[in-house]
Parts: structure tokens; sequence; C-alpha cells
């Protein structure tokens, strides 16, 4: 037996181990084991990747079926999820500018085999009603100014908001490694560029997010620096986010869904998200993320 | 088209006017909507009700906090997504109903850290 072969066989006898153990121990954190899961299945491919592909696979799978999933995702399945969240927007939501992927890194000195990165939608407008909205009516997000330029084609790159009237909006959407989760940052400025405070932001935000936010605590907003940009934005507390992604997919652990909620994860995410800032996921969008059994 | 031909037509056509005007314009179209509870939520005594299609999703919200006397409510459907209040419960319907009614599953908040 080579080298390889030998390092192969200890590692998936320690993985049979962890395994079992989990079955005793069913406390044993599942970000561990599938942080554990995951170094081994990248040594293994590091060590032979053409038998160890397979191998990976099946360790995963097995994994997946002990553990029940725990509302939460990789690094990497969030940049898949952000992947698929942004080509369905663009397909089904067409009167809003596209989510692009911001590829950044944290680490500079480091390289890094990760794809690292945030999805950004920039200078959304919300246009200001002068009078009083219903208390339960969505933000109408225009991208347009109502009043002039009305006749030209829409052209992201020309966009021009009428001056006094207009916020400007800017989302993030930033995976957290230490909940696994994603968070939504978000800022607003007036067309001089000058940032708005809360009170202000709150007035656009729709009658039904204070329900969200302060009585719900699915979520609450903070202000805290942009783990990117490094300036502070406004976000909102992925404490929860977990919780709710459970409760969104039964907490079903079979393997067969896994990989569908993946894939799935930002636009059921942001079903919930969305509705704290006045942001709507259409729902021809949403039926592409009901998972039908029969 | 001869004249046997062209009464039958008419005829059809006619039955099919008396039928569109009979028909419920989806402002009068009930909608039936089937309140499931999920982990500890309490389960109502009467999980099914009707509610008009041109209702808002708010509408459907707003009568479970006040029959759970809660307002830490997560409400989602099919087990994927959280529907926006201002749907229409009748656009819901159509596009995630089964069985011929939508299933609209709630959950109490949960403690965490």
């Amino acid at each position: 037996m080579d080298v390889h072969n030998y390092s192969l066989l200890t590692i998936v006898s320690c993985c049979a181990f962890l395994i079992e153990r989990t079955k005793t121990c069913p406390s044993l954190l599942n970000e561990s084991l599938c942080r554990c899961v995951n170094t081994i299945s990248l040594t293994l491919v590091h060590c032979n990747p053409r038998i160890c592909h397979r191998r990976d696979m099946d360790l995963k799978g097995a994994v997946k079926d002990i553990i029940p999933w725990d509302g939460t995702l990789s690094s990497s399945d969030f940049y898949l999820s952000a992947r698929t969240f942004s080509e369905k927007w663009k397909m089904f939501n067409p009167s809003f500018p596209p989510w692009q992927w911001i590829p950044s890194s944290k680490h500079h000195l480091v390289a890094s085999h990760k794809v690292e990165g945030y999805l950004s939608l920039e200078n959304v407008c919300h246009i200001k009603s002068s009078e009083e909205e219903e208390s339960n009516s969505s933000l109408t997000w225009e991208e347009e100014s109502k009043n002039s330029q009305s006749e030209e084609p829409f052209d992201y790159a020309t966009l021009v908001c009428p001056e006094d009237e207009v916020n400007h909006y800017d989302f993030h959407i930033v995976y957290s490694s230490s909940y696994r989760v994603p968070i939504l940052y978000f800022r607003s400025y007036r067309s001089d560029g000058q940032l708005l405070p809360f009170n202000e932001v709150e007035k656009d935000l729709p009658g039904h997010s204070a329900k969200l936010r302060s009585e719900s605590k699915w979520t609450f907003i903070t202000h805290e620096e942009h783990p990117y940009l490094n300036r502070p934005w406004y976000k909102l507390h992925p404490c929860g986010t977990s919780e709710w992604m459970k409760l969104l997919y039964d907490g079903d652990s079979t393997l067969n869904r896994n990989g569908f909620v993946i894939e799935q994860y930002l636009v059921s995410w942001f079903s919930v998200i969305g509705q704290v800032v006045g942001l709507k996921i259409p729902l021809e969008m949403l039926n592409t993320v009901v998972y039908n059994d029969s | 088209m001869n004249e046997k031909q062209g009464l039958s037509w008419s005829a059809s056509l006619f039955c099919e006017l008396r039928t569109m005007s009979t028909e419920s314009p989806s402002s009068v179209r009930k909608v039936v909507v089937h309140l499931r509870a999920t982990g500890d939520a309490p389960i109502l005594k009467q999980s099914k009700f009707k509610i008009a299609g041109t209702d808002k999703f708010a509408k459907v919200i707003d009568f479970l906090r006040r029959q759970l006397h809660r307002e830490t409510l997560f409400v989602y459907v099919n087990s994927a997504f959280s529907p926006n209040p201002d749907e229409l419960v009748i656009d819901l319907f159509n596009n995630f109903g089964f069985d011929g009614k939508l299933v609209v599953n709630y959950a109490c908040s949960m403690a965490w850290g």
C-alpha cells in the first residue's frame, strides 16, 4: 500500500469514528463536525483527486443523513446560493437592478482558495411620498424619476432621481462565518451623499417592518462596521436566522433536500429579510423555490 | 358556416357568457386557508377559514396574532418562504395552493442567546 492509500484509510476510519460518535452524542456540534468533514474532504481531494471525489461526496452524504440540518450554510454554499439568487432575481425581477457579486477578501496576506465576496444592490431610490401612505403598504422602490425623462428608455448608467424627494439605498448580502448565515447590510443617504440617521430610515421602512423587528425579535437592526468596507452600516442581526431558516424548511433533514435547500437558501432567506426593508420577491420567483415531493 | 353551425356557435357563446357573468369575479371569490401549527405553537380549535381572495395576506397574519394573542409569529408557506403581507391571498392561492386550499404554517418565536 502506498503512502496515499494509507493516509486515505486513516482518514476514512477517523470519519467512521466521528459518525459513530454523533449517534451517541447528538449534541456534538453540527458545526465542528461539518468543519471536520470539510477539512477531511479537502485533504482527501488534495491527496488523490481522482478517487477522492466520490468518497468526499459519500462522506458528506453520510454525515448529512444523520445530523438534522441546523439552518446554516457554509461559505462555499453561500456562494452557490448567491449565484442562484442573483440569476433568479435578474430573470424574475427585471424592474430592479441586478445583484452583483463583489469578490472581496478579508485576508489580504494569505491567499485563499475559497471564493469570498458579497452580493451588492446599490443606488435603489426610495421616493418619499408627499401624502400619508397606508400603514400596510409596501414601499414602492422606484428606479426612475417620476417627473422627468420618463420617455427615455431606462438606463442604469444614467440614473437620475429628483433631488429632494429621494433617499438612496445600498444593500449588501454578506456571509457571516461566525453565525454561518447571510446578513443583510444596508445604508441610506440623500442625493447629496449625506448619510441618513436611523429615525429617517425608519420612516422609509414599511409598516409591518416594526412588527417583525421589535415585537417578534426574529431580527432587529444594529449599526455596525461593514466587514469588508470598514464603515458603519445598518445590519439585520443574524442571531435568529438559523432558527427561522430551519422552520422554513420544516427541519427536513433528508439528503435529497439538502442540495436543493442550499441552492434556494438565499431566496427563502430573502423572502423574510426583504419584508423588513420593503423589498419583495416576485411570486414567480418564489414558485421556483417550492419543493414538491409529489 | 351554415345556419345550424351558426346557431350552435352562438348558443355556446351565450352559455359561456352566462357562465362568466355568474362566475364570481375575484372580488367575491373566497379562498380556503388552512392554518397549520408547527413546533410548539398552539393549535387553533378551528384551523380552516375562508377569506376573500382580494384581501391581503396581512389579514391572515393579523387574524393569527389576534387568535393566539401573540405578536411573535413566524408565518410561512410550503416549507420554503414567508409571504409578503401585501400579497393578495388569491395570488398566493393560485401559485401555491394545493387541494383547493392554501396551507399557511405558523410558529412562535424561539428563545435563543
